[in-house]
This record gives C-alpha cells, structure tokens and sequence, in this order.
C-alpha cells in the first residue's frame, strides 16, 4: 500500500529534479533578498539588474533565486554567492550599480568584490 | 573573507565543558605552525544542536562535520584535511537535522553562526514563492509521517514531551493546550494561526512568513490532524500585503500539491486553510478578541475561562497557536522531540527569535536557543553598542514588557529568567537602550501606545492607561509634581490587576519597570525638572557656543525665529519664543548648538 510518507518522498525526489532542471546546478547560484524590509531598501531594482543579465545571455552558468529576509536588516538589500566547494560569499548594501559590478566582476570573471562582503 | 576554509568550532556550554576551547588555543597554534593562517579562519559558534558529539568542528567549504574531537586529533585534520584537501574519515559524523541546511549557507559568518535556526530554518535559503524548494528541504514530510504513523494522540504526546512554550509571550505549554483541544468532543473544531503581529518594532512573524510560508501551513495541518479539525484560519494583519501575498501563493501551492485540502497525500485526513486580514487593532492579537474578529464582530476580549480550547471560534473548540510555534511543530516531528528538548534550559526549551534593534550594531532578526544571555545576543551576535556608546538598559517585550538594567546583561533569555528580572520574553521585541536615552521619555512612548490601542471595554485599562500618560506626559514637560511617581505606581498595579486582558494587564510594565530600576531619572525630572539624557524637549534649552561661525543655517531652518544674529557674527537663541523643536542642532554643521 502507498502510504503519505511513500506520496510525499515521491514529491520531494520530482520537486528536487524540477529544481535541477532549472539549472541549479549551474557553477553559481545568486540569492536576492526579497521580503518587505529588502525591497524597501531597494532590492527589487537588484533583482531586475541580475534577471536582465540573465535574460539577456550576460549571464549563462547562474541559477538565479528571491529569497526571504535572512535578518541582515542593517545591510539590506543583500546578496548571496553560492559556489560548489567554495565557502559562500555574502554581499550587503547591494544598490542597482553594484548589482551590475556583481555580474561583471564576480560572476563573469570570478572577482569576489570584498569591500561589500559581510561577516 | 576570501579565506579557503573556515573552520566552524562550537562555542556552546557543553562542547566547552568536552574539551573545545582547548581544540581552539591548538587549532590556532597548529594553523600558524603550517603558515595556515592567511588560508583558514576560526569562527565560533552558538551551540549547534549535536551535543552528544561534542566538542563539534565544522569545516568549510563541504560542510564536513568532525565530532568528539579531542586534542590530539587537531594536527591530523589540518594535515590532511587542511593541507591535502581529505577528510578525517573516523572523526565525521553525520547529522542531519533541519536547521543544518542553514549553517550550509550561513554557518561561517559570525553574526549567523553564533545562532540557532529552528523555526527559522529556511528563511534565506529558499525561495518563498516555490513549493519545490519546501518539497526539496522535507517540507511536508512531517506531515506525512504523522498521518502514516502517528495517532493523533501520540502526536501531542510528542508536543507535550518537546517541552515547546507558546512564543506570543504568554509562554503556556503548547502541548497541553493541545490536549485541551483534543479531547473536548465535538462535530467541529478549528485551528487558528495568530498572525497578528503589532508590537511596534517587531517583525518576526512578518519575516518568517514572507520567509518560509510553507511551514506555518505544514505545522497547523499537523495540530488539526493531532485535535480533530479540518479547518485552519491564519489570521494576519492587513498592512503586511507581501506576507498576504506569499501564504496565498502557499495554500494555493500546497493545495495543487495534495498536502492540503481534501484526503491529504491519499489519507482520509483532510485540512483546508483560509486567511482572515486584520485591520491592525493591537488588541487583536489576544486570542479572545482575535477570535471575535474572524467571526465578524469587533475584536474585543472575553473574560476567560471558557478556554479558546474548549470554547472558541463560533463556540466550538478551537486550537490558536503564534506563527513562531507552528513553524517549530515540523521540526520537533522531524527531528523529534527528544533532540528539540535537549535545547534550551530546564524549563524553556528551543529556540527563540528575536527582533534585535536600538543602539545596537547590527540590527537585525535572530534566533538563538534559550539560556543564551543578553550580553552575547547584545555583543556577540550584535556586535556592540553604535558609536562606542555605554549600554543602559535592554527592553524586551515591546509595550508588554520591561527595562532591565545593563546591571543584568548576563540573564539568560528564557521565560522564568527575563520575569524574575523584571521583564517578559514577549514576542521577541528586543530594544537596546543606550546612555543617550531617556527612560521616562521610552515608557511615555510605549504608554501612549497601549492606550492608544485600549479597546475601551474595561475602565482599568481605558481610564487607567489614559492617566498613567497624561502624568508621564506632564513629567516631561517638566510639570511634573511630589506624589507623581507614587501614584504611578498605585495606578499600575491597579491596571495590572483589574483589566479585562493581557493588553491592560501587561500595560503598565514599561512604567513600573523603568520606576524600578530607574527611579532616580523620574526623581530628577520632577523635583529637579532636569532629563539627564537631554530627551525630553520640555527639560532642556539650547545654546549657542563660541564655535558659531555666523554661518546662519540655523537662523534660516528656525520656524519660529527665535535665532537672531548678523552674518558671521555669533548668533543667539531667544528661549522664551524656542519651542524646542531641535532642528537647528541637527542643521548645524559646526557643533556650536548645545542641549542643557
């Protein structure tokens, strides 16, 4: 008999391949924060900048993600640079500009940009 | 932090008491010895749930967890670890619990490694508008095993024996609350989320919504399978529209995902869950009231008993739980209730979150376990008070709670704790207060809050709060008389004492609590109509000093024009037309206006 635990691993082994299937396994995942206090800080225009890039063929190997407030709320918006087998890179006060300097510097040559990193 | 590893070490009670601040002195020394220290960097941590295993090193990038790691295995992990990039095999160990997909991400930053993310876990990694990335983190597994596994008595036995407290701030036991609800018989039951945060300056319901939405959903269908009710009710606030937004998108997933709705997952259990905007009344957020809302009236408290548990929405039984306890129930099912009672101390167990802000450097949402004390919430995950400052006092609570002194930093936070100082756990509202702030002025501001919010229903509240803030009121304005602080006092205690509900009852602390611990600043602004702090507009003048370059600026911003002067020429404020408003001590760029 099928049980709700088999239903339900069953769900969570296809929602793990949607999820692949969508690129994350690219060399870069990008996390944008976006509840209230995020994009009351600006985080939506930060968005924007890393979705054209993606749009626009900038960026290819990235699976890009909204997140939900971690709790940074002094260095809002933030964002977060997850690489396999490199330890994570978290960024604060991210504006439209830096955003762009993001995409350039960091996830197309490989800069981790260190005076925005935060602790 | 562009090193190649860091190295996560547990800084928690148990793992210090194994050995691990030794492991740390060695690991040091062992990294300079191999000129590691440019590549590595030590981060402490909060304790990391694995007790057992102590002391506890985490490696980074990998995740690698090494337990029971004693001195001597130090210089084998960084030779070979370190050096040639492999693991110590016989030191991993494996752990799994849900809060580790967290310190996956965050684990090596010293604000949020010094943490503890329970309730929440996935706020930050996920994606809130994607039920796959729930699915993917065992979301809804919990909800699977009960209706597998469990019966539902044996699903509040679980509650019970976790030890989980209610987090609005009340601190019942949820368990027994949710015996209460079971065993009362009836053709209808409800469960209710209380989403109706209105502290002000806090919002940690509102971030684990817009956070992690799933959770809430998984942990009241979780109760309404444990009581008997196929119904759920989130009551939220109406000015959180992005929360609104996201538990709409929640249900609606959820329910195309069979995990609410009818016959969840196949089973014969099934559960809906329907939202109920608020129109932002503080009082709202008693259950009582709340629950005369949702039926439509106007949100005004009951005399209890009966019990929501046994009387509640439309009179049937109804279990109401804060957002902050549902998102627990999933991991106390998960990870069991052995594993979430071993955190925390003997009476508080778990996790709390807390809504950090004030004078403090990083302001922001955290969760730490209970019986972390306020010295490392304010210093160590905070990071100090701003601009150096000296810390004064510590709100907790919000307008329910009160002002410890900075005399009591090294209370643990847990419910028995903070009220035997004086103060309440609350909802988590956590205010740092530094030497620059006045105390009567920050009882006045939540006073006149409270009575602002009093529904009106009983005299002690209404009358009672309205006269408590007319005399604050005129002791800022430096009117205040002999007798005044007595007869806050009496009134207080009275409110407490008489008043319908927790929103009356709980009024007064602010005031008697800033009585308490700072009678002397009440004394000094009625007898010698002085506020220490220089806050209160009524207690001060301003003055120009030499520095004044004649510049003007402040002549220009004054809106009554008390400032006279010619240009370049000190200038000179007239306090009999000053109102005191403090816009040419902001404007000023040379320093030269002086509060006395």
């Amino acid at each position: 008999m099928v049980t709700p635990l088999d239903v339900i691993k069953k769900k969570r082994a296809e929602a793990v391949s949607r999820i692949i299937s969508k690129n994350f396994l690219a060399t870069k995942r990008v996390y944008v924060g976006m509840a209230t206090c995020e994009i009351a800080a600006g985080s939506d225009e930060v968005m924007k900048v890393f979705q054209d890039a993606v749009g626009k063929g900038r960026l290819t190997d990235v699976y890009l993600s909204q997140k939900g407030c971690a709790g940074r709320c002094n260095l809002e918006p933030t964002v977060e640079v997850v690489e396999a087998g490199k330890n994570p890179v978290r960024y604060g006060k991210i504006n439209k500009e830096r955003a762009k300097e993001i995409v350039e510097r960091h996830l197309r040559n490989g800069e981790v940009i260190s005076e925005w990193i935060i602790d | 932090m562009t090193e190649k590893f860091v190295i996560t070490i547990c800084d928690g009670t148990t793992c210090i008491n194994h050995g691990g601040r030794e492991i740390q002195t060695v690991l040091q020394e062992q990294l300079r010895r191999n000129s590691l220290s440019d590549k590595a960097r030590i981060n402490l941590s909060g304790c990391l749930g694995m007790c057992q295993k102590g002391p506890i090193m985490v490696v980074n990038p990998g995740y690698t967890i090494y337990g029971s790691v004693q001195v001597e295995d130090v210089p084998e992990i960084v030779q070979k670890h370190l050096l040639k990039g492999k693991e110590v095999a016989r030191l991993v160990i494996q752990e799994d619990h849900l809060y580790n997909c967290f310190l996956r991400i965050f684990g090596d930053s010293s604000f949020f490694g010094r943490q503890m993310r329970i309730s929440l876990r996935n706020c930050g990694i996920i994606d809130p508008e994607k039920c796959d990335d729930y699915l993917a983190l065992r979301g809804y597994e919990a909800l699977a095993k009960v209706i597998t596994d469990m019966s539902p008595a044996e699903v509040v036995e679980q509650v019970k024996k976790s030890g989980l407290r209610g987090r609005g701030g009340a601190g019942f036991p949820t368990g027994l609350k949710w015996e209460f609800s079971a065993r009362e018989k009836s053709d209808r039951k409800y469960v209710i989320c209380n989403a109706d945060e209105g502290d002000p300056g806090a919002f940690m319901d509102r971030s684990a919504i817009e956070g992690d939405p799933h959770t809430i959903l998984e942990g009241m269908a979780i109760g309404g399978y444990a009581i008997g009710a196929d119904k759920g009710i989130v009551y939220i606030r109406a000015e959180y529209p992005l929360a609104i937004k996201r538990l709409t998108i929640a249900i609606e997933q959820a329910t195309n995902e069979g995990v609410l709705g009818r016959n969840i997952l196949g089973s014969d259990f099934s559960f809906d869950v329907e939202l109920r905007l608020g129109a932002g009344a503080f009082v709202c957020g008693e259950e009582t009231a709340l629950i005369k809302s949702i039926e439509g009236g106007r949100g005004l408290p009951r005399p209890r008993p009966p019990y929501p548990s046994v009387s509640g929405l439309f009179g049937k039984p109804t279990l109401i739980n804060n957002v902050e306890t549902w998102a627990n129930i999933p991991v106390i099912i998960l990870d069991g209730a052995d594993w979430f009672s071993s955190i925390g101390t003997e009476t508080s167990k778990g996790t709390k979150v807390f809504a950090l802000a004030g004078k403090v450097v990083n302001t922001g949402l955290i969760e730490v376990p209970m019986g972390t004390t306020l010295r490392e919430i304010i210093y160590n995950i905070g990071g100090g008070i701003t601009d150096g400052k000296k810390l004064k006092a510590i709100q907790t609570g919000g307008p329910s709670g009160g002002c410890l002194p900075a005399s009591y930093v090294d209370t643990p936070v847990d419910y028995e704790s903070l009220a035997q100082a004086g103060s309440i756990m609350g909802s988590g509202g956590m205010i740092v207060v530094d030497e620059d702030s006045c105390m009567v002025d920050i009882a006045k501001f939540f006073l006149e809050f409270t009575q602002d919010e009093s529904c009106g229903k009983c005299t002690p509240c209404r009358e009672g709060t309205r006269r408590m803030f007319e005399i604050l009121t005129r002791i800022t304005e430096g009117n205040g008389q002999p007798g005044d602080i007595e007869k806050l006092e009496r009134l207080g205690r009275m409110i407490q004492k008489a008043s319908l509900c927790g929103l009356g009852q709980s009024a007064p602390n602010p005031v008697l609590s800033t009585i308490k611990n700072f009678r002397q600043e009440y004394e000094e602004h009625i007898h010698q109509k002085k506020c220490h702090a220089k806050v209160c507009a009524g207690l001060i003048t301003y003055q120009i000093t030499e520095k004044c370059t004649g510049c003007g600026a402040c002549k220009k911003i004054c809106p009554v024009t008390a400032i006279s002067g010619s240009p370049k020429k000190l200038h000179v404020i007239d306090s009999e037309k000053c109102i005191r408003c403090g816009l040419c001590y902001d404007t000023c760029k040379f320093s030269a206006i002086e509060k006395v």
